[in-house]
């Protein structure tokens, strides 16, 4: 499980990246790559194998573990999928906001706000997962021609 | 299939993104059909599942001794083509014998556990599941083995 920050420093928002197979704990590392290591962060690989009663538990002991009592964001891929939809379904019980089409440039936001409120942190990732998608090409070439 | 039921399919996680990407487009079906006891009475996990349906596709949940009746509602709809969902093969047995009639079954996803024996990636049968499934085959029911639409059709019966 993800390790607790050290309860002298401020509690930031735990996040959980619930993803279809291992998609979430490789974008999680590819963070780190950019940000350095990262706690009350984990990765959740929904198997379509197993049953969903099995992954949703995997799902509740996930958010629990970087619950550090300012509620859990979990970064999900496909909205409509059933990482999504699992992680919705615990909202009944967790402090929990739900936000899909997790990206890199979110992931990264998410990591370096999260002293921000639950419901204030889930808006600005949103507007950064989307501010991330560019067509680089086409601004480059924008550039050069004036 | 005009004005029927294009698709019944057997998934253990009913609504989710195999259905919305590839089996609403492939099919063409503007309703669908969950067919669960427990999520019949349950709004908000209704609410959950039919979040990311198309705004053009009308969903609706009931419990098992309800489908034929649904279904024929739903048959009178101008916009029809008809996608419906079980969670488990007992279920589809259930309600054929209760009087939902179709004449393919797509057997999409049915989870592994100990005791199941794999009997393609996506599907994974218990004693009990065979059962139900051979008595459905031998009422002539074709058995499609497909997880999402591009798959080769495998038939094990």
């Amino acid at each position: 499980m993800a390790k607790k920050s050290d309860n002298k420093e401020k509690p930031v928002v735990g996040v959980v990246i619930v993803t279809h197979g291992s998609f979430g704990k490789t974008l999680l590392e590819a963070a780190e790559t950019v940000l350095g290591p990262q706690d009350n962060c984990f990765p959740v690989g929904v198997d379509v194998n197993k049953g969903v009663d099995e992954t949703m538990e995997s799902i509740r002991s996930a958010i629990r573990s970087v619950e550090n009592g300012k509620g859990v964001l979990a970064l999900t891929d496909l909205f409509g999928g059933s990482p999504t939809t699992m992680s919705l379904s615990l909202m009944k019980s967790e402090n929990l906001e739900v936000i899909t089409g997790v990206n890199l440039p979110m992931v990264v936001a998410t990591l370096q706000s999260r002293s921000m409120p639950l419901n204030i942190l889930a808006e600005k990732v949103k507007d950064a997962a989307r501010q991330g998608i560019k067509v680089a090409g086409a601004m480059l070439r924008k550039k050069v021609k004036k | 299939m005009v004005n029927g039921v294009t698709l019944v399919r057997i998934d253990n996680r009913l609504i989710h993104g195999q259905i919305i990407e590839t089996w609403l487009p492939y099919t063409g079906a503007k309703n669908v059909i969950v067919a669960n006891d427990e999520l019949a009475n349950d709004v908000l996990q209704q609410e959950i599942m039919s979040l990311a349906i198309p705004q053009t596709v009308k969903s609706s949940f009931v419990n098992i001794e309800s489908l034929a009746e649904e279904v024929e509602q739903v048959k009178s709809r101008k916009n029809s083509g008809i996608l419906v969902l079980f969670s488990n093969c007992s279920d589809a047995k259930r309600s054929f014998d209760s009087g939902f009639c179709f004449d393919i079954l797509n057997i999409g996803n049915v989870h592994y556990s100990p005791g199941k024996k794999q009997v393609s990636p996506s599907v994974a049968l218990s004693d009990e599941d065979e059962r139900c499934l051979r008595q459905l085959f031998r009422k002539g029911i074709e058995l499609d083995f497909r997880c999402v639409p591009n798959d080769p059709v495998q038939v094990r019966f």
